[in-house]
């Protein structure tokens, strides 16, 4: 389910089966112009990678809002925030929280966080309306969502 | 702000990429006004009714379920946007090609033939185990109460045509 407003009527109604949420963790930064393209590209990306991956599996999955973040943050802040964001969803029966990301230095935190880190390496950049950008996604798509399944 | 909420509000946002470029999506959304928002709903529902190729000669089509994708324009909403549909297809065992929609009649993941090892010859979903038979009823006991939906279909020079989901025949 999406965060919009028929969704998460929906999800009132239906609760007991939605377990898990997703939350994609998405880096701002405009300081280095030489990254800047690189960012916003691997946020497009990470953002189609959490649609698709809501699609696959709506029935039992919610996807919330992005959780953004300064790329070059105290991490140690952060962590302790995006925790507060995952208890934040403990209010209601979620079991598992996944935190979809290309930013590989959450991996140094992942212990510290309550939530399972899907950290996706690569795509760097490309040509977002090719057909080897979109089959390239929607190959990862099909893994992310097995790797998803394996925490149920 | 308003670009995030788009992302939230719309999967369709990665697919309107291939239709009017991120340009064309971006100043899309800097025109709906106030009254264009009053009056969506009005616009609902457009769009659909046409078939589509989906790229699959029927010779093609086994007595194995197999997934075709294809996608179609579609007015939803204010926006004018290609979306990707999939369907399982296959030959009944009076020859007549079936074609399932995918989307799981419980809460909506995407249902695969064969997609659990216990379950040969079933439609499984992985969300709460929903199963269906091959003929899309589902199966008693499992989270769905609905049998799969079932496009529209029409075969044209030796090619199948899928449209909209239609509720399955014994629904
Ligand atoms: S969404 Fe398919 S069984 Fe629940």
């Amino acid at each position: 389910m999406k965060w919009r407003k028929d969704d998460l009527e929906k999800y009132v109604q239906a609760k007991e089966y939605i377990d898990t949420i997703l939350v994609p963790l998405v880096p701002f930064q405009l300081t280095n112009d030489a990254d800047l393209g690189k960012n916003a590209f691997q946020q497009e990306v990470i953002t189609i990678f959490a649609n698709e991956i809501e699609q696959e599996l709506s029935g039992r999955v919610l996807l919330i809002p992005s959780y953004l973040y300064l790329k070059d943050g105290d991490k140690a802040i952060e962590v302790e925030r995006l925790n507060q964001w995952i208890s934040e969803t403990k209010n209601q029966p979620f079991k598992h929280s996944i935190l979809l990301t290309f930013d590989s230095s959450w991996k140094k935190h992942e212990k510290e966080l309550v939530g399972d880190l899907l950290w996706i390496p690569g795509v760097q950049t490309g040509d977002i309306h090719s057909k080897e950008m979109q089959e390239m996604i929607r190959d990862q798509v099909s893994q992310l969502s097995e790797i998803v399944r394996s925490y149920w | 702000m308003s670009e995030e909420k788009k992302q939230q509000v719309s999967r369709r946002q990665f697919l309107n990429y291939t239709l009017m470029g991120v340009g064309g999506f971006m100043a899309a959304g800097l025109l709906i006004s106030p009254v264009r928002m009053a009056i969506d709903p009005v616009l609902k529902a457009a769009g659909g009714g046409d078939l589509a190729n989906v790229g699959l000669a029927v010779d093609d089509i086994t007595s194995d379920p197999q997934r075709v994708d294809w996608s179609v324009d579609q007015v939803d909403g204010w926006y004018e946007s290609q979306v990707n549909r999939s369907a399982w297809v296959y030959k009944n065992d009076s020859d007549e090609v079936i074609a399932f929609s995918p989307v799981c009649k419980h809460l909506g993941c995407v249902v695969s033939w064969e997609g659990s090892d216990q379950y040969p010859n079933e439609f499984f979903c992985p969300c709460h185990d929903g199963r269906y038979y091959k003929d899309g009823v589902n199966v008693p006991g499992t989270p769905p109460l609905a049998p799969l939906d079932e496009y529209e279909m029409e075969i044209k020079d030796g090619m199948l045509f899928l449209g909209d989901p239609k509720p399955h025949r014994e629904a």
